[in-house]
């Protein structure tokens, strides 16, 4: 059956972001599922922002810091790591698998590292399968469309 | 400050399932200090919650959150009055305290604690948190250079140590400082030791819980018309 | 479907329709479309034959259809075709199909047929081999190379790919074109030339593998663009090939540039021409060029490297196996007198060690064995290193190796060794690792004289030990290996330290050839509604012939906030730029998207692009669908296509409540304090003061000079160290930019980068307030006394440094024929003090030489564990062994006996190399005893709230990369209390501090990045948490009782505000609404990307509920208002 699970890939500006740029560079595949969204280091990345992103259904979260020691902003990444295994317990708590989140560390320099944590990521939600959170992603449209009026209404009262 | 930690979600759940608007409201003050009731940590349950309740056919339920400067006071709870009555039950995130003062407050919503409240203590170092004091209502902190016997001696031992202190530590758990250990250094360092000597009395209890709920009257405070009546004082 | 435009012809491809020039091939326009049409015979750049019919696609013809080769296939009007039909994928698959039996050899074919869902053919092998007869390798060799080596002859099966007559033909010229583009892996050079075909090698991967023609130096490379070499290039050659200039989209291959010389005026130069590996060939003996497994240290990195051409895969190049065992040969070229390379070569005993703990962390179970001399591990917490590698399984062996022998058919690699017992042991490798010298390059050896400095014996630049940056020609600077061998660290302290002596120099004409560029007054969008333009790029066909651009901006033209979409073929050009400028102003966007590649490189460019459209910097994103998108899914263009889709809503959400951050900055006072008055606080102070700024110098001790004063009399070189200090000293006290205090403290020091307040207090209590930029840690470090080898019992018994004083005053008072016994690693190198400190073989070399030189009879004996006489240092270890200087080694776990009786001092030992019991009865017993941080580092560390290592040394902020800085900006460290060094080390450091202290304190204002921590007042309960977790100290709790974040000492990593409990911190740039709006906006969960909101309400009163976001979905309260 064809994967079509959406994994967040939360990635340090410093390390893996960059690790990512290389994979791209060295032109390594892995699979498409993952979004990467730019952080300035995991030490920033709350809880909340996990909890939220299962909640509007995304089905894995894949948080990737410097190495420990190595972490741009000194202890960024411990940090992270600790909040990672907090929210792995409310995911238990709450009967969620908690292997859909998981904190991975790499350096800049380890463009294949990344392309294979991704892929093991992607493979690791693929036999999970879609997150029972998940949205029905036909409400896209209509949330799209519905969003459209709404900020049409804005920009029209700009112009009035 | 009070402290307090999270209960687990499941609890939390099974006592709103059956409820369809859920209001949880969090408190700014002791319990956000202690990073278990404040915006964030609501933010972080609120969101585990609804996931909860999805998982279980429950994900039509409405789970707002707010947080109010402070739950002990009406002034605060008041500017909450017109939303609550849109929900069918609120979770109070703040301490025993605040889950009460919100039940009084609003006797028409179902009120629920957040929270486990624990102790009052202060913060020993980032994320560790430690009880000083036990509110006994009859402080004799200065016979003890300053450190409860009743809040962090397991035996509440007034004329210790006991045979059970050892290192510095406490027979009962090793993660326990034998208060009486610090007593005796701070003495020592104050110059003071010789006021150990002295056999220390035993505590009068009466002003503990045992002649049941307390109150503390300030008659000079007191409005006409609105304070108790009575020449009570402390009970 | 719109009419097409002059000269263009409308093209629908599976249902989606553009407009292409007349005359552009059905695969080209599927292509830049985003569509993919697999192809084995076409070659970009290259006529189109249409020979192998991969490329079949079904064209409309009138109310039929008909088939034809999509890479030959012109488009002259208006087209209609199918590229994915049923028609076209059996047509595909019986090709495929033909093609396999065809070729039943070719394992690229197989995979390629795989690749497109042929496994196996029903047809029986029509003949062996792996050519498909495309003809590609013909067409090749006479359309481009213009030679007509090979054709194709014969008929049906007998037809086949040969020179003429079958024959080699000098017609070849052996380029490997042929074989470069055959899809199907079936050329063999050597029937066509009887020429050798020699590899391609460059020094992109050190010259390991096959390598194309152009390409840039290293993966690294700054800038990063390609060269060709003009040596083996075709088209230099013979005027023929120029594909790459038909291939390159962007046009930049450009033949005719050439070399060009610049004539620039200059007041300081700074030498750093580095260095090159030692010539192999020069020791024959041990294989290097001739064993396909001997490598050099350089080759061995390189395949350890993750990007590297291995993929970090340590491999045989004779077999391309992963050996099971790896040996080290260290010293090749250096400490080698025969070569006339009497030095060491400082770095690479540390090299092996961490390539042998990389290359056992990727493979554990392999054997890496280290043929060492002597392990010189003399760097901060390097023991430390070596310690780590031992347990993790490295195995070192101190033997000298003569030769490499090679098997003649395992190709393994035999070496004869002594092992600890003496006994000669002959050993096979699967691998070798020749650890080679660093040398200058020769040809500087060349332009010395041009250069006017002059060379020492080997060809680096000559120095001396008291001035270590400067060459003998005044204003002409060195830094890095060509002054010495040095490590990464070293190298950077010392070019700093050469850039800070440029400084000094040029302090009168600074800033003057600086040139300011003045944007346009930037546009208020504080109150306008969010108005998003999205630029998609196609980056040529990097992004383009993946993804399909115009879907993406079709997807998001409707998207809303979104006022135009478009696409380019290059984002970044320069008239893209400007029409992105146009476009700003023209549609009055105040939000823009770019979804190109990575802003890791771009971010800047677009940045600017924004603020010279008016518009604030940061109102920009940038979505990466290149490198973490259209290079990565290649092989899937619908699910890149889609993945690209999602990411740029995702960058909508996030853009949408993105705000006009204003960057501030801070006044600098442009002066340094200085902790510290030994060689390298007065060094520090002096190349400071003399770069133009004010220095105030704090020296506890009522004098300046600090440990040097009291010790050392000498360098290795001879110099005079103590009239040096006093000379230092003397400018010191008389320089009219330097305000010293001795007999001083610092007690409290406030504030941050470019506004410190410090309090120093003089020991008569008085007190004094001085403001400043940058704070410099010099506070050095001191020798331990021993308490070990009777010290202290026996006046006979002393330290180097009492040695050396005893040698200044010279008050030896020896018998002429006297024994001296020197105990080296006296309480360090164990566990107690697990470091080395780094002088102490240098001083007992320099004290046994001055020794040797005033009483020539006198019996010396070094006792050592491991003699790191590194560097140049190399040659005085080697001068004392020829004046019959004694050096006996131990073991640590079998140290020297001592023992005093009476007047007699007894030293029992046992010799290694001998294998026996040696007693010996000296007049006197010099002790190495290890050098420590000062007394009161704690207190210091304190005060500035730095870190000290285990050792109580201060820890900078990057080991490597940043030497003297400390994690918090501005603050610096330099001396001896960074660890132990030699002086001219600590005067490199000195200056390396004066030179990044002048990157601040040359500004009168510091810019602080827009991205820092803020505090919502109205939020703060001041519960302490940000003060707690914040790495550089930037929160603090000010008078109001509310966090306050000093802007400049804010480094942005959020860690603040992802900790504050009352959500009262926010990271500019990444505030909380911008991180789950991007969330949100991936998965589409049903809010809109919120507009921004007011950023501090206003107090209004004491009841603030504070709604969270999702309470506001059903109501129509606004964010963070008061009820």
């Amino acid at each position: 059956m064809k994967n079509d699970t959406i994994v967040l890939a939360l990635c340090c500006h410093y390390c893996a972001y960059a690790a990512a740029d290389m994979a791209g560079s060295m032109r390594l595949q892995y699979p498409p599922n993952i979004r990467v969204l730019r952080m300035p280091c995991t030490g920033k990345i709350e809880e909340n922002y996990v909890l939220s992103a299962f909640e509007y259904g995304v089905d894995g979260v894949m948080v990737a810091g410097c190495l420990e020691g190595g972490c741009h902003y000194l202890e960024g990444n411990l940090r992270a790591r600790k909040r990672i295994e907090r929210v792995k317990g409310i995911l238990e708590e709450i009967g969620l698998e908690p292997e859909r989140v998981e904190m991975f560390n790499l350096s800049s320099a380890e463009g294949p590292r990344f392309a294979e944590i991704s892929t093991e990521m992607c493979e690791r939600i693929g036999k999970l399968g879609p997150s029972p959170l998940r949205a029905d992603r036909s409400r896209l449209k209509a949330g799209i469309e519905e969003l459209q009026a709404e900020a049409d209404a804005v920009l029209e009262g700009e112009k009035r | 400050m009070i402290v307090a930690d999270r209960k687990q979600i499941p609890e939390l759940r099974d006592m709103i399932k059956d409820f369809d608007r859920v209001l949880l409201v969090g408190c700014g003050t002791c319990v956000t200090v202690c990073l278990s009731g404040g915006e964030r940590e609501v933010g972080i349950i609120g969101s585990a919650l609804r996931m909860s309740l999805k998982l279980i056919g429950r994900g039509d339920t409405v789970v707002d959150e707010c947080t109010i400067e402070r739950q002990c006071d009406d002034a605060f709870i008041d500017a909450l009055a017109e939303r609550v009555q849109e929900y069918d039950a609120v979770i109070s995130f703040g301490c025993g305290v605040g889950v009460q003062a919100l039940a009084e407050r609003f006797p028409k919503t179902p009120m629920f604690p957040g929270l486990n409240t624990q102790f009052m203590g202060l913060l020993e170092s980032q994320g560790v948190w430690a009880e000083k004091c036990a509110g006994c209502g009859r402080c004799r902190l200065g016979e003890f250079m300053g450190l409860c016997p009743i809040a962090r001696c397991s035996k509440q031992i007034f004329n210790g140590p006991c045979g059970g202190s050892h290192d510095g530590k406490c027979e009962v758990n090793d993660d326990i400082n034998c208060v009486w250990q610090e007593i005796i250094d701070r003495a020592r360092e104050l110059g003071m030791l010789d006021k150990l000597e002295e056999l220390a009395q035993p505590q009068d209890w009466s002003t503990y819980r045992d002649g049941g709920p307390r109150k503390v009257v300030r008659e000079d405070q007191c409005i006409a018309g609105m304070g108790p009546d009575a020449e009570e004082g402390v009970q | 479907m719109a009419a097409p435009l002059p000269n263009m012809a409308a093209v629908t491809v599976d249902g989606r329709t553009s407009q292409v020039p007349i005359g552009t091939t059905i695969l080209d326009a599927a292509r830049q479309m985003g569509i993919a049409i697999p192809t084995l015979c076409h070659y970009r750049g290259m006529t189109p034959a249409g020979a192998c019919r991969v490329c079949l696609v079904e064209i409309e013809v009138g109310d039929s259809r008909r088939m034809v080769s999509s890479c030959s296939y012109p488009i002259d009007g208006t087209l209609v075709v199918h590229s994915g039909s049923d028609a076209v994928l059996e047509a595909r698959r019986t090709v495929l199909e033909l093609l396999l039996a065809q070729a039943p050899d070719s394992q690229e074919l197989k995979e390629f047929a795989a690749e497109l869902g042929v496994e196996s053919t029903s047809f029986s092998a029509a003949r062996e081999g792996r050519c498909v007869l495309c003809g590609l390798c013909t067409r090749v060799c006479n359309d481009v190379m213009g030679r007509g080596a090979i054709n194709l002859y014969g008929r049906s099966s007998e037809r086949t790919v040969e020179p003429a007559y079958d024959e080699t033909t000098v017609q070849c010229q052996v380029c490997g074109a042929c074989e470069h583009v055959c899809p199907t892996g079936a050329i063999d050079l050597s029937r066509f030339s009887s020429e050798l075909s020699v590899a391609h090698r460059t020094g992109y991967d050190k010259y390991l593998f096959k390598r194309p023609n152009i390409e840039m130096a290293h993966a690294q490379a700054a800038p990063r663009v390609p060269t060709i070499d003009r040596e083996n290039c075709v088209y230099f050659k013979t005027g023929e090939c120029g594909l790459c200039e038909k291939v390159c989209q962007a046009g930049a291959i450009n033949y005719d540039q050439e070399e060009e010389t610049l004539d620039l005026e200059v007041g300081a130069v700074v030498l750093t021409p580095g260095f090159i590996a030692f010539d192999a060939t020069k020791r024959s003996e041990f294989g290097l060029g001739f064993c396909d497994n001997v490598v050099s240290n350089v080759q061995f990195e390189s395949l350890l490297s993750a990007s590297g051409p291995t993929a970090g895969h340590v491999l045989r190049r004779s077999d391309g196996n992963a050996p099971k065992s790896v040996a080290f040969i260290q010293c090749i070229g250096s400490r080698d007198v025969g070569c006339g390379n009497e030095y060491c070569s400082s770095v690479c005993c540390m090299a092996a060690t961490k390539e042998a703990i990389i290359a056992k962390d990727h493979d554990p179970n392999l054997d890496v064995t280290i043929f060492f001399l002597d392990m010189r591990a003399f760097g901060k917490d390097f023991d430390r290193y070596y310690q780590r590698a031992q347990d993790a399984g490295v195995r070192y062996v101190r033997s000298f190796i003569s030769r490499v022998f090679e098997m003649p058919d395992s190709k393994n690699l035999q070496l004869t060794y002594l092992d600890s017992k003496m006994k000669r042991v002959e050993e096979e490798f699967d691998m070798v690792v020749l650890s080679l010298a660093l040398v200058p390059s020769p040809t500087l050896r060349e332009k010395s004289e041009m250069l006017g400095v002059d060379l020492n014996q080997w060809g680096f630049a000559q120095t001396i030990d008291l001035n270590p940056l400067d060459t003998s020609r005044p204003g002409v600077f060195v830094g890095g290996v060509f002054q010495e061998p040095k490590d990464i660290p070293d190298t950077v302290m010392q070019s700093s330290g050469s850039a800070a002596r440029a400084m000094s120099l040029l302090a009168s004409v600074r800033g003057s050839k600086v040139r300011t560029k003045a944007p346009p007054p930037e546009r208020d969008v504080t109150d306008e509604p969010p108005r998003v333009g999205v630029f998609v790029c196609h980056c040529g066909s990097n992004i383009g012939s993946v993804v399909d651009v115009a879907a993406v901006v079709e997807q998001t033209r409707d998207l809303p906030y979104v006022v135009l979409a478009e696409h380019n073929t290059y984002t970044c050009a320069d008239d893209t730029q400007d029409v992105m400028k146009d476009r700003i102003i023209e549609h009055r966007l105040n939000r823009v998207i770019v979804a190109s590649c990575t802003p890791r490189t771009h971010e800047a460019i677009f940045r600017d692009t924004l603020r010279d459209a008016g518009l604030n910097p940061y109102l920009l994103e940038m979505t990466n669908i290149r490198d973490q998108c259209s290079w990565v899914h290649s092989a899937d263009p619908e699910e890149a296509t889609q993945k690209a889709i999602d990411l740029v809503r995702m960058t909508l959400g996030r853009v949408v409540p993105l705000r006009p951050i204003r960057e501030q900055s801070v006044p600098v006072k442009n002066s340094a304090l200085i902790i510290g008055g030994g060689i390298a606080g007065m060094t520090a102070a002096l190349t400071i003061a003399d770069e133009g700024f004010p220095v105030y110098l704090v020296e506890k001790e009522s004098a300046l000079g600090g440990t040097a004063k009291k010790v050392v009399v000498g360098t290795l070189d001879g110099s005079d160290v103590q009239a040096f200090v006093s000379r230092l000293a003397e400018r010191v006290s008389a320089h009219p930019r330097i305000v010293l205090w001795t007999g001083s403290r610092v007690t409290e020091i406030n504030g941050h980068v470019g506004a410190f307040e410090s309090t120093i207090e003089s020991l008569d209590s008085s007190s004094v307030s001085v403001e400043h930029g940058v704070v410099v840690v010099a506070t050095g470090a001191v020798e331990q006394k021993p308490t070990s080898f009777e010290y202290g019992n026996s006046d006979k018994v002393i330290t180097q440094s009492e040695l050396c004083e005893k040698l200044a005053r010279d008050d030896l008072r020896l018998p002429s024929s006297a024994t001296i016994v020197m105990i080296q690693c006296v309480e360090q190198r164990d566990e107690e003090r697990p470091y080395c400190s780094r002088i102490c073989c240098t001083t007992a070399v320099r004290n046994a030489l001055q020794l040797k030189e005033q009483q020539p009879d006198l019996n010396v004996v070094v006792l050592y564990r491991d003699m790191r006489t590194y560097g140049f240092r190399e040659a005085a270890y080697q001068e004392a062994r020829e004046k019959g200087v004694l050096f006996v080694r131990f073991e640590k776990d079998e140290p020297p006996q001592l023992t005093v009786t009476d007047d007699t001092i007894s030293v029992r030992m046992r010799d290694l190399s001998l294998q026996r019991e040696l007693t010996v009865n000296p007049e006197l017993v010099v002790l190495a005893a290890p050098i420590v941080g000062q007394d009161d580092r704690q207190e210091i560390s304190d005060l500035l709230k730095v870190p000290l290592n285990g050792d109580g040394f201060f820890l900078e902020a990057h080991v490597k990369l940043r030497p003297v800085d400390f994690s918090s900006d501005g603050l610096f460290l330099c001396g001896a209390a960074h660890s132990p060094k030699l002086i001219s080390e600590a005067i490199s450091q000195a200056c390396a501090v004066a030179g990044r202290v002048a990157s601040i304190l040359s500004k009168k204002e510091m810019p602080i990045s827009g991205q820092i921590a803020q505090v919502d007042v109205n939020k703060c309960i001041a519960c302490m948490t940000c003060v707690h977790l914040c790495p550089y100290h930037a929160p603090a709790v000010g008078k109001d009782n509310k966090a306050e974040v000093q802007n400049a000492a804010c480094m942005g990593c959020g860690s603040c505000a992802s900790g504050c409990p009352a959500r009262a911190i926010t990271l500019n740039n990444y505030t909380n609404d911008q991180i789950s709006g991007a969330i949100e906006s991936l998965l589409w969960a049903g809010s809109p990307p919120s507009s921004p909101g007011p950023i501090y309400p206003e107090k209004t009163g004491i009841s603030q509920t504070r709604w969270h976001k999702r309470a506001l979905e059903g109501g129509d309260q606004e964010a963070d208002s008061d009820q």
